[in-house]
């Protein structure tokens, strides 16, 4: 039997949240927002070709597994990742490492997770938590969406790691093995700054950042015309979903990165970031209200003011926020 | 956002769990809140869940009237869309497609049946005949 003192912490996102209590555990004193920052998490995509749920994949983050690669990578910490073939090499080697006493981030899938809350359990494999230790045939579990700890059996654990379909995650399991003692945060934060900037504004494709969500803006105009008021109204929901459900912390991780932008300030001693994390503030309670008003439309209360045409012009007033935003942190030095 | 209110879904078994949650005040704070999710957020999941109800009951009278295949039904109940039952079972899309018909369902291998079976955690039986 092998049970770690952990300390679980809950987090708004699963893997920034998963990396900054690897990292904490090891008495590296990180924050959420900070880990999501400096791993470029923030993002947009709207894909209309990609159907997730009978409805068009947009997405508010960047691929799974890459905020912890990057987060570490520029800080200077030494990691390992494993993929595997089959169920018992992963969950033999999971007990080995565990036995050395390291704690374990998995990626798993959600829909056979059994503590899972029943109103998430849909097919979605980019889910991560901790396993920390384990008795016999079962295993002690730190889910970041969940507030006690919790515990899981041999069978199931081996099933959600590999899970099939999009995004399988072939029992990918990580952990932290070598941190260097002296770290400095500031050249990682200026990276991740400009990386994030270089998604949002400087990628010459109309489905991503920005740009991004003007298409997406120009798209639901047409929604209810081509698809009928229905479908339009769970279209709009799906985005919605995506943008305050599953682990992004409320309107799409923007309140996590104006937090990351308030502690850069005081970390890099540049005031003038202060002032963008309040506008990231103000802009991340724009998107409350677009998907407040939003909601009221899937509710079938279609008054004129959250009409189609009035939540794709807030799109539009948000998209403009966020350009001038990242023009900004674009310059950074 | 509603704080620490529990709020109340159709299924009671949904929304029983805290969460922590992020939001700025203008006077520029950021906070961290462990609570439940606001009524917007529960009328979105709330239209998801629907939706998959109404996809459920509608392949449930199909195949009874037999004009798809238990497949479809299966494939709704496990919230799947044909790529993805595809990806689970190892069948390619086309095949998968193609198996809706009860004709071409009827005279399938046991081997592709079994196949069926495990993606969807059943027996051959309960996947001939559904409830």
């Amino acid at each position: 039997m092998v049970k770690l003192d952990y300390k679980h912490r809950q987090a708004g996102h699963c893997e920034s949240g998963v990396t900054s209590n690897l990292l904490n555990y090891y008495h590296f004193q990180i924050s959420e927002p900070m880990v999501f920052g400096i791993g470029a998490g923030l993002f947009f995509s709207h894909l209309p070709f990609l159907k997730m749920q009978h409805a068009p994949t947009t997405s508010f983050r960047v691929w799974p597994g890459m905020v912890f690669n990057r987060s570490t990578r520029a800080l200077g910490i030494t990691t390992i990742n494993h993929r595997f073939r089959n169920p018992k090499d992963a969950m033999n080697r999971l007990n080995e490492v565990l036995d050395q006493g390291i704690p374990v981030g998995l990626q798993v899938g959600t829909f056979h997770l059994p503590f899972f809350p029943p109103e998430y359990r849909m097919h979605y494999n980019m889910h991560n938590m901790v396993v920390y230790g384990y008795d016999k045939e079962t295993y002690f579990v730190s889910d970041t969406l969940m507030e006690p700890v919790v515990e899981i059996s041999y069978d199931d654990l081996a099933r959600v790691r590999f899970a099939k379909g999009p995004f399988a995650p072939q029992g990918r399991m990580y952990y932290p093995v070598k941190i260097p003692a002296e770290v400095d945060f500031k050249p990682a934060i200026i990276k991740g700054i400009r990386k994030t900037a270089n998604n949002m504004i400087g990628v010459p494709f109309p489905l991503i950042g920005v740009k991004g969500i003007r298409y997406l803006s120009g798209k639901m105009r047409q929604w209810e015309r081509k698809l009928g008021p229905d479908k339009a109204s769970y279209y709009l929901g799906q985005v919605l979903r995506m943008e305050e459900e599953v682990g992004t912390a409320g309107a799409g991780f923007r309140f996590i990165y104006g937090a990351f932008l308030n502690e850069a300030a005081d970390v890099l001693n540049q005031s003038w970031l202060r002032e963008i994390s309040f506008e990231m503030g103000e802009n991340a309670n724009k998107w409350r209200e677009f998907s407040y008003l939003g909601s009221r439309n899937c509710k079938k209360r279609g008054k004129p003011e959250q009409s189609y045409d009035f939540l794709a012009d807030m799109l539009l007033e948000v998209a403009d926020r966020e350009e001038k935003i990242f023009r900004k942190l674009a310059k950074i030095n | 956002m509603e704080e620490n209110q529990n709020p109340v879904y159709k299924n009671k078994d949904y929304g029983q769990s805290r969460e922590l949650l992020y939001s700025y005040e203008n006077d520029g704070q950021y906070k961290k809140t462990v609570g439940f999710h606001g009524e917007p957020d529960r009328i979105i999941l709330q239209q998801a869940w629907d939706l998959f109800g109404e996809r459920i009951e509608d392949a449930r009278k199909r195949v009874k009237a037999g004009k798809v295949s238990p497949v479809v039904y299966y494939m709704e109940k496990n919230l799947l869309d044909p790529m993805n039952l595809g990806m689970i079972a190892g069948i390619s899309l086309w095949r998968v497609k193609w198996h809706f018909r009860p004709v071409v369902f009827n005279r399938l291998q046991e081997k592709t049946l079994k196949k069926y079976a495990k993606a969807f955690n059943i027996t051959i039986d309960q996947l001939k005949n559904i409830e």
